[in-house]
């Protein structure tokens, strides 16, 4: 039996959104018996990366519960849209890094998740150059 | 790419990455344990401790006792030996006497045995003396009532038991089996107290953008704001003479009586070798403070106005420098920075971490007089490159942009005056759905 699997996918392939875009997409979850799941949660958010401990803040979030009925087929493509933020924008620092992400969380009635994330860029500012070290 | 998560697994900042359910199920014991443990403390403090202090206060009944006998019993604890007071009466109630050995409701112990000595001394053998007893039950009878203070602040400790147990236990309950994103959801839901300014709650619109109020609250004189100091001198200096009368202070102390015995015929000579030290760093704390005073107090106010705020990438501004003062400077520069801060654990201690990203020099003059009624007064041109981060801050990651004033004075130390600005992303053209410059 194949490894279950999470497939995210964002409309218009981007990877660079302008801030008070529009992001939007779908998902689906492979090798996966519908029966087994206990939820499925779907976040737009950003975390740190670099020196510091990670920050991160969720901007949109969505919860299925298989309670609910909600859930339906996992292998059927489900469908997500937000309108993303002003700031903070993708940043690639020296020491402190900001990357946006699609992150979708499988969570199991073993209580066991299962998550897979897709990069994205708000915003387009450049990486920060290293510095230039005298010889 | 999908992956499994661990039930243990490396840990890195609040990122938890082994089992949730363990985690949960850690928490609450944890909470429930601090709980148990500080009810059982307040229940054992009010059974034990004030409801008989209570009782013996409002409900036991004066009489009269004659002391048959007094003495100290020692009573060996984990502290060493304690010493206990205790006195025996004779009373007589409806035709009944009775004659237990008593002192107080607590059966105080005391440290040494002069104060339960004193405690007892106040008492004479064969005198009559009032005594309380206990209607309930008359055999038991105090001869000493009164309040003991430090039942009530004590108390404070198993309630902070109690409110830790309770808050932690609604925490998990209301966290439990919730994802970090669920979590972060949540958190962002809650409306945030002014207590407590998140970085988030700072500027709604932009989030995690710095607020700007503080920096645009004082009006200029030539331009539109001027720039609040990132930090004063005045704490710098405030601080050092704190630091200065605590250590002169308790070092007076000891040179007093080294004087004192000397006066008296009596050369204390390993005593005077053991404050030589401490007297060079008091005497060093006081010439520093002093040079500091004259530096701060010699380079004058440096002042800072801008044409407009917050920045935005890709804009011009101006900016106009004042300092003031009565020196020589070699030279004097402006300059914009970018500095990204990181605070990070390092075991048990928060460390921080900057790094200088952008630097470049707005303004620089060479050999300039100034003087006391004529203050040195330039403008300059302030661009913010387009493709620039805006300011940023979390809870613990930064990016910050400042406007360094370096001065280098002749003769003298030179200074250094930090003003934080903000820098904003450019707004956003609804219509095309892009920022617009």
């Amino acid at each position: 039996m194949n490894e279950p699997e999470i497939i995210i996918r964002l409309d218009e392939d981007g990877q660079i959104y302008s801030p008070g875009a529009t992001l939007s997409g779908k998902y689906r979850i492979e090798a996966v018996e519908g029966a087994s799941l206990q939820a499925v949660e779907v976040s737009v958010l950003w975390y740190s990366e670099g020196k510091g401990d990670e920050d991160l803040a969720v901007h949109e979030f969505w919860r299925k519960d298989a309670d609910s009925g909600e859930l339906g087929n996992p292998r059927r493509p489900d469908r997500f849209s937000t309108t993303l933020p002003l700031s903070p924008l993708s940043y690639d620092g020296q020491i402190v890094k900001i990357r946006w992400c699609v992150r979708v969380r499988v969570i199991f009635n073993r209580g066991r998740d299962l998550v897979a994330q897709r990069l994205f860029r708000l915003g387009n500012v450049p990486p920060v150059k290293p510095p230039i070290l005298d010889a | 790419m999908a992956r499994n998560f661990r039930y243990f697994e490396k840990k890195r900042g609040h990122r938890r990455t082994g089992s949730r359910l363990l985690g949960s199920v850690g928490e609450a014991i944890f909470f429930a344990v601090m709980l148990v443990v500080g009810c059982a403390a307040i229940y054992f403090g009010i059974a034990r401790l004030i409801i008989p202090e209570w009782r013996v206060n409002h409900e036991f009944v004066e009489h009269a006792c004659k002391v048959v006998e007094k003495r100290v019993i020692d009573v060996p604890s984990e502290k060493g030996m304690l010493f206990q007071p205790v006195v025996k009466i004779d009373y007589e109630i409806q035709g009944v006497t009775y004659s237990p050995y008593t002192y107080d409701i607590h059966h105080t112990m005391l440290s040494t045995r002069d104060e339960a000595q004193a405690a007892i001394d106040r008492f004479t053998e064969r005198q009559t003396y009032p005594c309380w007893y206990d209607p309930a039950k008359p055999s038991d009878a105090v001869l000493v009532r009164g309040h003991q203070w430090w039942i009530w602040p004590a108390l404070l400790i198993p309630a902070s038991f109690v409110v830790i147990g309770i808050g932690g236990l609604v925490f998990t309950i209301l966290h439990w089996g919730k994802s970090l994103e669920h979590r972060a959801a949540v958190v962002r839901s809650v409306p945030t107290p002014e207590l407590f300014d998140l970085p988030a709650a700072v500027n709604p619109k932009y989030p995690y953008t710095p607020d700007c109020s503080e920096i645009t609250s004082s009006p200029g004189t030539r331009l539109a704001y001027r720039l609040p100091l990132a930090q004063s001198p005045g704490w710098t200096l405030l601080g050092l003479l704190v630091a200065c009368l605590a250590w002169n202070g308790a070092v007076s102390v000891f040179v007093v009586m080294v004087i004192r015995s000397y006066l008296a015929g009596i050369s204390d000579w390993p005593m005077m070798l053991f404050i030589v030290p401490f007297l060079v760093v008091g005497i060093a704390l006081v010439i520093v403070f002093a040079r500091l005073l004259r530096h701060t107090a010699g380079i004058g106010p440096t002042l800072v106005e801008i044409s407009d705020h917050p920045l935005l990438p890709g804009h011009g501004y101006h900016l106009f420098l004042s300092q003031s003062g009565n020196l020589k400077l070699k030279s004097i520069s402006v300059s914009l920075i970018c500095e990204e801060e990181a605070v990070f654990r390092h075991g048990t201690n928060a460390r921080s971490e900057s790094r200088e990203v952008f630097r470049q020099s707005l303004y620089s003059s060479t050999s300039s007089i100034i003087r006391p009624d004529e203050p040195l007064e330039a403008e300059c041109d302030l661009p913010i490159p387009a493709e620039a981060m805006h300011s940023f801050r979390a809870n613990h990651n930064q990016v910050q942009w400042k406007l360094i004033v370096h001065g280098k004075i002749l003769g003298w130390q030179g200074f250094q005056r930090s003003f934080p600005v903000v820098v904003r992303p450019l707004p956003v053209d609804h219509v095309s759905g892009r920022t617009s410059p």
